[in-house]
């Protein structure tokens, strides 16, 4: 017995016998080539047998400098212009939408009201909190005000790029502004930590496409970010390794060595404690990677990153002990100290000690006779 | 009464700015421009190596990523006496122009055209007759009667599903909106282009910095090392690739930029006659040395003041003479120690946040008081505008034959006077010719590179001062150059091989500055007075005019 | 010339597991601090080697997680021995929880730190194995060990496919990042290096000044005591040694 119910769409008939959906991308692609449809109509192949809503996103720009929007945009696969008008709709961002001022508000009251708990947000940059939050203000309105009222109905946050993920450079020392990531604030939310000044523009869209595509958030690390991108050190694919295990290193830019492409970890590459797909997928559609193209990782994707400079030496600064103070020079100090504390007592305890080290000797003089007798 | 209505969030732009304006019998009467959002980057590079600055405030902004960096560079490189290699040279010029022409092309499709466009209007639009259009203006092959076709339908099939995303609560159907409905259809396709191809120029800056946006810069020169024989180096792959981003971005600016730009101009000649600033004194740095950062003269971007709209002359600049440049914080969220009224020369400039406005939520700002964060700049005490039209009104009143070629293509394309370029079309169609400019100058560029190379000259950094023992107790420096939105300035004070003061003066900052002490208006303002409003409601004529400035207000205050 | 003179006793103290602990803890020390610091700051070196062809700075760190593993172990069987081992290895000598042990640190800074003179001559102030400062320093020295091995586990945790090193991979986040955790692990590298010269120097001025064969003691086990405070058999030592760690210090002088 077969009796199907006349309201369920292909799509559905398809989840329903256990294939996902893509496969059912899949059938519908050899259907339209089976059809001798052109490929850009597959996408209108696909809507007329499911018709689905796009997933509503609202994107808050707080403290930032818009370079992670940009690097959204640089995305190669999928294209931005795919994405925003076929998987998503975007119904917020300053930097794209066409309404401004209290009509882009209001787009966005709506969009967040009729999506209650089923939008997501993404914020690029970072809140300031100092002096109640006067740092950034949107039609005045306060960033940890807006962030609070989008976070309440998004049913989770992406925050893309170091700002909104770590607290970026505006939270670098002395954090004039009192700048905090976004999980400072909202703590009832999962929230997905894209980090990287910007994040490569595939790893951006690609978070987003995997919710799309699998409806389902993608796993995350220990610390919040998608393992898919972030579960490798840049170190761990660096075209530059063998050169690093070899043991031959560039000790300045432009020298001989560093025109053979030697390893830049003693120009202070941060490739080995950064995670990041720099070294996997490389930049704007494979090209290329800082390192890559001449100069150390600044470990971009790093909390604090921005403190742990200089950028190009090894050993950064400690923090606390002023600028100039690497580990290694207070260590020299301290060990220094340790030594020149010994010597001291070494002199000094002859000095003090001269009566017990006296009577050490004489006893030793006198068991000697002893012995002898 | 004049009415205040007040647009915040200015979208489509880069940062948070905010417009209060007064509106009189359909007119803008007053205006203020402000920026709701600061960081305090002059405050967290103090105390930093003058090496790595470049990467803190290149962060001022993704949109003109590099720009920041390079004036860094520069000022460390100026304050140390540093001279960079020719092919640095040739290779920050690439970078610079590969920059220019991204942000040009994303600025005029992505955030001007839906000032100009009517996204609706595409649904009526007849494809056949959109594609006679443009194959009328261009040789671009993509224009068949399918192609366009395609594309309504995909944007009749984005409307039908109710959702319209970024294109919800435009200003469709706004009586200021005058495109037939084909152009707007030529234009919303082109926009998906765009966007398409600006992800495709950037890679430019990936071959030479390893990423975009922020790609890595180098004091002493660039980082990425010739080695003509190496997989790592620049060979002749790399360079291969990056003249054929060039020739593909001449052939996309010459076929679809530079039409469409001109085809939707037209029918907005009045605009030739609105947004004009009043004061008319636009100021260029210069930049893209032909020869060396040392030498203006050799600038294909040139230098110089005009005043007053006067064509005839154009004044010289000493970048370097302390009294000429300032910055005025008298109507802004800071405090100098020497009281709020004085202007300081950047080297000896402050910033010292502190924040007066009106405690959040607010309705308005008091702009009897500070209003903004950010700081006024001024040449000589004058308001100055910035920006590719400052570029092209002085090449073009030098009399720089390439300049007055460009200039008079638009002018008689146009049928327009020379004084409407004074104006919103003005700066939104200088922008589109020196962006055609720039192609040519990015080949000749690359082929002197490639030419170096062949030489035998693979020098591309300068490290003899690398090291900071061999700096100088004390130096300042200044690092200029001609950033999209006009010209930029970065001032360091290194003491004791670290970052004693920084400050920089951004494009941004000069356009979009509150007032002075003597009341003068900034470029924002003073260009707003005088628009016309058909609809208080919806002020899409204050985004034409604060749009062509294309502003950057996470630059402009940093 | 009046000399007293006395009878010492030779004491076996350090057991042979102990001195063989000891050993592997200076040999690993000595090659991780050093193969640390070749990785820290390696040097230039000029090849005309392919690079895959050349694999020393691999080799360099390879060296330094296996000695790391020797150490782990070591450690571990130390632990062990802290409740195994004799009355001078007991985990209870470690830790200055008595007033014993309070009085006998404040006595080693005056008079071997601060070489005041030692006015009392009390006997019992004589310590048969550690003295409880130096046993403190090596009860600081081991949390510090043990967050090396934290910080280095956490290092190669994510490269790793053994459990163990992936375990310690929550100490990146805790520190906020792989930068903050190599920093922790370089830092912990000189304070180990000071405790060595303090460590070494300390043994030597013992020997030195209290000529008990101090130094020899961890190779052969034995030291060498006054006869009266051992006037009892060695086990009878012991026996009491072990009463007054468990009961507190009755004052037997
Ligand atoms: C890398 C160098 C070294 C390290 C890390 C080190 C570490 C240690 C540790 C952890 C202990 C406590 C042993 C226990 O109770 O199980 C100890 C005790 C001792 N070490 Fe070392 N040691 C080092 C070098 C030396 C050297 C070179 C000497 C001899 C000259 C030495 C002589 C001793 C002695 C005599 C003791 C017993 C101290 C006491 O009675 O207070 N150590 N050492
Ligand atoms: C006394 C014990 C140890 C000392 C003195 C020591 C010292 C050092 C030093 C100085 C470094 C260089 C840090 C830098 O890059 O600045 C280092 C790196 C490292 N150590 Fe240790 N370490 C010790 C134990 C361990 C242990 C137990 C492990 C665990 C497996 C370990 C794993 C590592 C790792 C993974 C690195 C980083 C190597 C790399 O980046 O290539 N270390 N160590
Ligand atoms: N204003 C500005 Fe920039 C530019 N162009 C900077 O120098 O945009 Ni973000
Ligand atoms: S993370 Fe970096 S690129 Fe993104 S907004 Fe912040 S500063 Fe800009
Ligand atoms: S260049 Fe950096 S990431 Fe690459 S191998 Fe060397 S240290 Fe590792
Ligand atoms: S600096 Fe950033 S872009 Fe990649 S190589 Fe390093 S994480
Ligand atoms: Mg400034």
């Amino acid at each position: 017995m077969n009796t199907k119910n006349k309201s369920e769409t292909y799509l559905e008939a398809v989840l329903r016998k256990g294939y996902t959906r893509r496969d059912f991308m899949k059938f519908v692609t050899y259907m339209s080539a089976f059809m001798g449809l052109e490929s850009s109509m597959i996408g209108q192949v696909a809507k007329a047998l499911e018709t689905k809503k796009r997933i509503p996103v609202i994107w808050e720009h707080f403290q930032e400098c818009t370079g992670c929007s940009e690097s959204f945009i640089r995305s190669d696969h999928p294209l931005a212009a795919d994405l925003i008008l076929d998987s998503i709709s975007l119904d917020y961002t300053d930097t794209l939408m066409a309404a401004a001022g209290h009509n882009a508000e209001e787009a966005k009251q709506a969009s967040m009201k009729e999506n209650y708990g089923k939008y997501i947000l993404v914020v690029e940059g970072a809140i300031p909190t100092k002096d109640d939050g006067v740092y950034c203000t949107i039609a005045g309105r306060t960033a940890v005000e807006i962030l609070k009222e989008s976070a309440a109905g998004a049913a989770a946050i992406i925050t893309f790029g170091s700002c909104s993920a770590w607290g970026g450079i505006q939270a670098a020392y002395p954090n004039p502004t009192g700048s905090v990531p976004v999980d400072a604030i909202i703590k009832d939310k999962p929230i997905i930590r894209v980090p990287g000044c910007p994040p490569i523009g595939e790893v951006m869209t690609g978070v987003v496409v995997h919710y799309a595509t699998f409806g389902t958030l993608p796993a995350l690390d220990d610390m919040g970010r998608p393992k898919q991108f972030y579960g490798k050190r840049v170190h761990d694919s660096c075209y530059r390794r063998p050169y690093f295990d070899a043991g031959l290193f560039a000790e300045t830019f432009d020298s001989e060595e560093a025109k053979k492409g030697y390893c830049l970890y003693k120009l202070g590459c941060r490739g080995p404690v950064t995670y990041n797909a720099c070294g996997f997928m490389e930049w704007n559609n494979g090209v290329s990677y800082p390192i890559k193209s001449g100069y150390p990782c600044i470990g971009c994707s790093e909390k604090d990153f921005w403190d742990n400079g200089p950028f190009t030496e090894r050993l950064e600064n400690l923090p606390g002990f002023g600028i100039e103070a690497t580990a290694d020079k207070i260590g020299k100090i301290v060990v220094g100290a340790a030594v020149a504390g010994a010597a001291v007592h070494a002199v000094a305890s002859n000095v003090a000690k001269r009566k017990e080290l006296k009577k050490h000797e004489d006893r030793g003089v006198f068991n000697e006779k002893n012995i002898k007798e | 009464m004049a009415n205040r209505i007040v647009i915040d969030p200015i979208t489509r732009i880069e940062g948070h700015l905010r417009i209060e304006a007064e509106i009189k019998d359909g007119k803008v009467v007053n205006a203020y421009s402000s920026s709701t959002m600061v960081r305090g980057m002059e405050k967290i590079v103090e105390g930093r190596d003058p090496r790595d600055v470049w990467a803190f405030v290149q962060r001022a902004c993704g949109v003109c990523t590099t720009v920041h960096a390079i004036a860094s560079i520069r000022s460390v490189e100026d304050a140390l006496g540093i001279v960079v290699p020719p092919n640095a040279e040739l290779a920050r010029n690439i970078v610079t122009i590969a920059h220019a022409f991204q942000d040009h092309v994303v600025h005029f499709y992505h955030l001007h055209a839906l000032d100009w466009v009517d996204v609706t209007q595409v649904l009526n639009a007849d494809p056949k007759a959109t594609s006679e259009l443009a194959q009328s203006i261009s040789s671009w092959p993509k224009s068949s009667p399918g192609y366009f076709s395609d594309v309504k339908n995909r944007i009749k099939k984005f409307v039908e599903s109710g959702q319209l995303g970024i294109f919800a609560n435009g200003y469709w159907g706004h009586p200021a909106m005058k495109l037939p409905a084909e152009v707007n259809l030529l234009a919303v396709a082109h926009y998906l282009e765009a966007l398409e191809w600006q992800k495709e120029i950037v890679k430019v800056h990936t071959i030479l910095g390893g990423k975009n946006p922020h790609p890595h810069f180098l004091v002493g020169g660039m980082a990425s090392s010739v080695n003509v024989n190496d997989a790592g180096g620049l060979n002749a792959e790399k360079l291969a690739y990056v003249g054929k981003l060039l020739h593909d971005a001449k052939t996309f600016i010459n076929q679809v930029y530079i039409p469409d730009l001109l085809a939707i101009a037209s029918f907005y000649k009045d605009w030739g006659a609105i947004g004009v600033s009043g004061f008319k004194n636009y100021l260029s740095f210069g930049d893209l040395p032909a020869d060396n950062y040392r030498n203006p003269s050799s600038f294909k971007w040139p230098q110089g003041v005009i005043l007053n709209g006067d064509l005839s002359k154009v004044h010289e600049i000493d970048i370097r003479d302390t009294k000429v440049f300032q910055e005025f914080v008298n109507k802004s969220w800071y405090d100098y120690s020497k009281g709020k009224d004085v202007g300081l020369n950047p080297w000896e400039g402050e910033t010292n946040i502190h924040y007066t406005g009106p405690k959040p939520p607010y309705e308005h700002l008091n702009v009897d008081k500070e209003y903004s964060f950010v700081k006024t700049p001024r040449w000589n005490g004058k308001p100055m505008e910035v920006g590719p039209l400052a570029r092209v009104l002085i090449g073009f009143a030098k009399g720089i034959p390439e300049y007055k070629e460009v200039v008079n293509f638009a002018l008689k394309t146009l049928d327009i006077p020379v004084e409407a370029l004074f104006s919103t079309l003005g700066r939104t169609a200088a922008r589109g010719l020196e962006t055609k400019l720039l192609t040519e100058w990015g080949l000749e560029f690359y082929d002197r590179l490639l030419t170096n190379i062949k030489n035998g000259d693979t020098k591309m950094a300068n490290m003899d001062k690398w090291d900071p023992s061999t700096w100088p107790k004390e130096a300042k420096g200044v690092g200029y150059m001609e950033a999209p939105r006009g010209g930029l300035s970065h001032w360091i004070v290194i003491k004791d091989g670290k970052t004693d003061n920084y400050q920089m003066v951004v494009p941004t900052t000069w356009n979009a500055s509150p007032r002075d002490p003597k009341g003068q208006l900034s470029a924002y303002e003073a260009s707003l007075i005088g628009t016309p409003i058909a609809d208080p409601n919806n002020p899409v004529e204050i985004l034409r005019t604060i749009h062509s400035f294309d502003p950057c207000l996470a630059c402009a205050v940093h | 010339m009046a000399t007293t003179t006395y009878n010492f006793k030779r004491v076996y103290v350090w057991e042979i597991p102990v001195r063989i602990f000891h050993w592997i803890t200076a040999f690993s020390t000595t090659i991780l601090i050093i193969t640390g610091f070749i990785i820290a700051d390696p040097p230039a070196i000029e090849s005309n080697v392919e690079a895959t062809n050349s694999y020393w700075f691999g080799l360099v760190r390879a060296i330094h997680f296996i000695t790391a593993y020797i150490l782990i172990a070591n450690l571990i069987f130390r632990l062990y021995w802290a409740f195994v081992g004799n009355q001078f290895a007991n985990w209870r000598n470690f830790i200055p929880y008595t007033k014993k042990g309070l009085k006998n640190i404040l006595y080693v800074l005056k008079v071997d730190i601060l070489l005041m003179p030692d006015k009392e001559h009390k006997l019992s102030n004589i310590s048969i194995g550690h003295n409880y400062l130096a046993a403190f320093s090596y009860t600081i020295m081991t949390v510090f060990f043990i967050l090396q091995v934290m910080t280095g586990l956490a290092l190669i945790g994510d490269t790793s496919s053994w459990w163990l090193p992936k375990f310690f991979h929550f100490m990146v986040p805790l520190f906020g990042g792989d930068i903050a955790v190599r920093y922790v692990h370089h830092i912990l590298t000189w304070l180990f290096m000071a405790f060595i010269v303090i460590h070494v120097y300390l043994v030597l001025y013992h020997d030195y000044v209290e000529a008990r064969g101090e130094a020899s003691a961890m190779i052969s086990g034995f030291k060498f005591i006054r006869a009266e405070r051992v006037e009892e058999k060695e086990e009878d030592i012991i026996e009491k040694a072990e009463k007054q760690m468990w009961e507190g210090d009755k004052g037997d002088e």
